[in-house]
């Protein structure tokens, strides 16, 4: 591989911003590398004596990218808040009974199916992906409940609806990463806190038992807390420009989830609820472990 | 702490406007004219000039796009925007102001 080469590949390697800016950024580079060896050689210079001066002369590919993912990744106030604004409606429907609303929650769901698609239409923006977390919930929601199903027909709709959601969500979640995985972290953590939730409701084999709804209003208010502690995570997320930053503002989400579990239940969480909400939680912490592996 | 590197730090932006201002030109070219001009003063790592364009592009200060020159080599020329002369005007009057009261203060007095 060229110098060139070589230093565009790092370029880009470092730089996890929308890939078309991300390509014209690596041409504009290439363009001056090539600018600068001609210029060497007309000199006298070796191409390979040139071409490595040229590269010395730019610095380091992965300051430049630092550098250029700080312009790039910052999203206005207006997109900061329309990313936050699934959590905050999630928050809402938990103030009240609203949640037990048919006509509230067929809004909400229907609204966040629409902005979705439409967010999926517009070339995926950084507000779309905590929509997009929402927009599988009824599909993940649904295959547990294809489990319930009367004498078998559960089983059978299971083994075909299940393999075909997650044949779609590992996809989606694989295109996402590629983008950038904090994307792909923003998606899964409306899902996450709700699993949370869900698993620490639960006492062993009774996730699903009768009185689930009445638990889950008993602690409406922690949970409440916890959605509003991910759409100001969100906020701070989109308007932060350093990656390190981004990566903190994910990580208060499962601490604020954690400490609202604890408290709501006085402990009393049984040692299976405890090992799903943990895990749960620590699924936050991939964009950090992400993160460190990039830089080895 | 360089004081020369901070100052250029701090006033980047509004060289590359005045540069820009004057013909539309490249990242390479910018750099050139940036040696000729200080007489070799502003030395920097040529790769920074990136991000500072990229983000006075942002700003919608100045405006990128991309040409093809007859050599078949793609370039892509940045050209101030409105904003980025009225931008300009501004720095440059206050640069002048702050220059005239810096010469007055460090120049010895004339009684």
């Amino acid at each position: 591989m060229s110098n060139i080469s070589h230093y565009l590949h790092r370029f880009k390697a470092s730089l996890k911003i929308d890939h078309t800016i991300r390509d014209g950024v690596a041409q504009e580079l290439y363009a001056h590398l090539e600018d600068k060896s001609r210029e060497l050689e007309e000199k006298g210079l070796s191409k390979e004596e040139a071409t490595k001066i040229a590269v010395q002369s730019l610095g380091s590919p992965e300051l430049i990218a630092e550098q250029i993912y700080e312009t790039h990744a910052q999203g206005s106030w207006k997109e900061a808040i329309f990313s936050a604004l699934p959590h905050l409606l999630v928050a809402l429907l938990f103030t009240s009974y609203y949640w037990r609303n048919v006509i509230y929650a067929s809004i909400i769901l229907a609204l966040t199916v629409a902005i979705a698609i439409y967010g999926w239409h517009l070339g995926k923006p950084i507000w779309f992906f905590p929509w997009l977390g929402y927009y599988f919930m009824p599909v993940v929601v649904s295959a547990v409940l294809l489990l319930s199903l009367p004498a078998g027909w559960g089983w059978i709709a299971a083994v075909i609806y299940i393999p075909l959601v997650l044949f779609v969500f590992i996809h989606i979640m694989r295109q996402t990463a590629r983008r950038d995985w904090l994307y792909a972290s923003l998606m899964l953590a409306p899902m996450l806190v709700t699993f949370a939730w869900f698993s620490s409701l639960g006492r062993g084999n009774e996730l699903l038992a009768s009185d689930w709804a009445a638990r889950l209003q008993t602690n409406a208010l922690w949970i409440v807390i916890s959605f509003v502690a991910l759409a100001a995570a969100t906020v701070a997320f989109i308007r932060l420009k350093p990656r390190r930053y981004k990566i903190i503002s994910l990580l208060i989400p499962p601490l604020v989830v954690l400490f609202a579990v604890i408290t709501a239940s006085g402990g009393n969480i049984c040692s299976w609820s405890w090992l799903l909400l943990l895990f749960a939680l620590s699924a936050f912490a991939i964009p950090l472990w992400m993160q460190a592996k990039a830089y080895e | 702490m360089n004081y020369g590197r901070e100052l250029l730090k701090g006033n980047t932006d509004s060289l590359l406007l005045c540069l820009i201002s004057r013909e539309p030109t490249y990242g390479y070219q910018i750099v050139k004219q940036l040696q000729k001009r200080s007489n070799g003063y502003f030395q920097f790592k040529e790769g920074t000039l990136y991000p500072a364009l990229h983000r006075l592009e942002r700003d919608d200060l100045i405006t990128g796009k991309w040409q093809i020159l007859p050599s078949g080599q793609q370039r892509r020329y940045y050209y101030i925007t409105e904003r980025g002369k009225q931008v300009l005007a501004k720095r440059l009057a206050t640069w002048q102001d702050f220059s005239t009261a810096v010469k007055a203060v460090i120049q010895p007095e004339t009684t």
